[in-house]
């Protein structure tokens, strides 16, 4: 992207009972990260817009991320069998020298796997990148080419899915959306903390200079060529608004990050 | 390319104390939701009951079959369609199949693996010959293969899958060019309510003891719970008609079929302990142009035990349905819903309107199919 060309900011919101955002998950054990990853939402856009797993993704890749943990949920582990319904034995991994896989020995009907899902979690993504793309993404993502997915075909989103575009940096448009939890959630906290008009979420942004490096940016979906390179990320604390009004009795508290609050010190 | 058009099923379902879909501990599935303990049953689970209703209901042509006897079935199509004797069948049938290059297997005719396909495309290949089989029988085998080397027999396997496939996707690792996107997205189905995980302490008593002995035979717990699981899909119609090779009259009968399965269908998981197969309450399918909504946000806050549960999530998801609409302004092509809740009770009133104003009169399912058909059938011809 040239540095005249006007940019915008598309905002996600990545809510639903259940999300999964792998990022190394190749064989039987499918993990998630605690937070969305670039190639699951690059992968959504790139659905919405209807491309297909061949196409192109340069554009997308080269989008500017930020995510905010708005509701961080908690890991679900999913015990998951996989069998031929018609009673068949299961194939091995292993294959002949002609590339067929070879049937198990002894026979093998039922195989383990275990899925983890993120769960109750809702997270603000931002994407940031050439006015005229998200415009069309923004478009895309609302009048989606594929039935859309939050990481796992079965993660189904609530809606609203995009809260719409917001001009200025990614790093704004992060600190200005108010804070995305539940009502119940809010509510809770808000009773713990004076009502404040602000709380501390925790925030991963694509970052040059970055600390953190995540092997999670998409350079091919094509099913046998899928391939990933690393990005520097940053991870903060930023303040959102919550929405709430400051109870004057009690003294506002931004509920940010506070090791020992786990303790109930 | 189709007009756009996703199907969003949702289904309100209770279902007694029961076990569907069991983790490794033997216990049901559970998740977190809206900060409190819900019952689960997996997509992938409830996708399999949905599967197999779907594949003894189908009609023949089709249903898919794995196997390793490709050959034989062709043959016997091909005399089936043909005066050809049996032999001469053969010889084109292996002709036919050569051309796409499967290993052999060990017996002679068979595939070395198992090739999974639909009838209605092994019928379609029979057809290539059906009008020429005499000619081609009476060539020596050089001018045969030539001959038949000119017929598109590899399209016909690439494209007009069978319904099932064409629905629920399929992999083939070691032919990526013959994977079929799934074009149906079936969330994992969860309790509109908080749940607790209870047990079944059971003991057995041996009917062959003597007088003198005394105690179980066995003993042992079954994890347990009971719950009004709110169910959904979606289906993508364009993805669907394109699996389907551009079959729109296809694809409408394995949506309406999709739809009678998916509704119908549960998993089986210790049916005999504890005979849970119910029917929903409440089916609502909603035809969009925009994007699948799927409203599981109804019951992030979880419904209360004293409200009736049943029919305090229908009235539910009819409120959010309705206000979903109203808010995001992105009104559905069209609505329709089948329920077993009646006006005339006092308990159930409001619950009845609420489900009218959201998704018109309760049809009876099969009337909820036929509306379905036609509607996408009339939003389909006006776009052409």
């Amino acid at each position: 992207m040239t540095p005249s060309e006007p940019t915008s900011v598309l905002l996600l919101r990545l809510s639903a009972p259940l999300q999964a955002w792998g990022d190394r998950s190749t064989f039987n054990r499918r993990e998630t990260r605690p937070e969305p990853t670039k190639s699951g939402v690059v992968g959504l856009l790139a659905a919405a817009a209807g491309r297909s797993r061949h196409a192109a993704l340069d554009d997308l890749a080269g989008l500017a991320l930020g995510i905010r943990i708005d509701q961080p949920g908690s890991i679900l582990r999913d015990y998951h069998t996989v069998g031929d319904y018609r009673g068949q034995p299961l194939l091995s991994a292993a294959v002949t020298a002609k590339g067929v896989q070879k049937p198990t020995s002894p026979a093998k009907r039922t195989h383990i796997t275990h899925r983890f899902y993120l769960q109750d979690a809702i997270f603000l993504a931002a994407v940031e990148g050439p006015h005229e793309l998200i415009t069309t993404l923004e478009h895309a993502v609302r009048h989606p080419a594929f039935p859309l997915a939050l990481g796992r075909r079965s993660c189904a989103p609530t809606q609203p899915l995009t809260l719409g575009q917001r001009n200025g940096t990614l790093l704004e448009a992060l600190r200005s959306e108010p804070w995305q939890a539940t009502p119940a959630v809010r509510a809770r906290w808000g009773r713990k903390n004076g009502h404040a008009a602000h709380i501390d979420l925790p925030a991963t942004l694509d970052d040059p200079t970055g600390d953190d490096v995540r092997d999670d940016v998409p350079l091919s979906f094509a099913p046998t060529t899928r391939t990933f390179t690393t990005r520097r990320t940053r991870h903060t604390y930023l303040q959102a608004p919550t929405g709430l009004t400051p109870d004057p009795a009690q003294p506002p508290t931004t509920g940010g990050h506070d090791p020992f609050a786990l303790l109930g010190w | 390319m189709t007009r756009r058009l996703y199907i969003d099923v949702h289904v309100v379902q209770t279902v007694p104390p029961a076990n569907l879909n069991r983790d490794d501990q033997g216990n049901p599935k559970e998740a977190i939701y809206g900060g409190v303990r819900r019952s689960r049953a997996s997509s992938q689970a409830w996708k399999r009951a949905t599967r197999q209703h779907f594949d003894a209901q189908a009609p023949q042509p089709d249903r898919s079959t794995r196997t390793k006897r490709i050959t034989q079935e062709l043959t016997n199509r091909i005399t089936r369609n043909t005066s050809l004797d049996r032999e001469g069948a053969d010889r084109i049938a292996t002709q036919l199949l050569a051309q796409l290059g499967f290993s052999q297997g060990k017996k002679a005719g068979d595939t070395a693996y198992l090739l999974f396909y639909g009838n209605a495309q092994l019928d379609a290949v029979a057809a290539l010959v059906t009008d020429h089989a005499g000619d081609l029988a009476a060539l020596d085998d050089k001018a045969l293969t030539e001959a038949v080397n000119e017929l598109p027999v590899a399209k016909h396997f690439e494209t007009g899958h069978p319904m099932g496939v064409a629905l629920f996707g399929r992999m083939v690792a070691d032919i990526p060019k013959l994977n079929v996107d799934a074009a149906v997205q079936v969330a994992h189905a969860l309790s509109t309510h908080e749940t607790q995980l209870e047990f079944d302490y059971f003991t057995a008593v041996d009917d062959q003891n003597e007088k003198d002995e005394t105690g179980a035979g066995m003993i042992g717990t079954i994890g347990f719970n009971s719950a009004t699981l709110y169910r959904y899909a979606t289906v993508g119609f364009a993805q669907l008609t394109d699996n389907l090779g551009g079959d729109t009259d296809a694809a409408l009968d394995a949506l309406d079929r999709f739809v009678d399965s998916f509704t119908l269908s549960a998993p089986t998981g210790y049916q005999n302990s504890f005979a849970h197969r119910t029917r929903p309450s409440l089916v609502a399918v909603v035809v969009r142009t925009d994007q699948p909504v799927n409203l599981v946000s109804a019951f992030e806050e979880p419904v209360t035990a004293e409200a009736g549960i049943q029919a305090h999530s229908a009235r539910r998801l009819a409120e959010e349905h309705i206000t979903a609409t109203r808010v995001w302004g992105d009104e559905p092509l069209c609505v329709a819903a089948s329920h077993t809740f009646t006006a005339g009770e006092p308990r159930t009133k409001d619950t009845v309107d609420s489900l009218t104003q959201a998704f018109g009169e309760s049809l009876t399912f099969a009337d909820l199919r036929s509306t379905l058909r036609a509607r996408i059938t009339t939003a389909l011809e006006g776009t052409q």
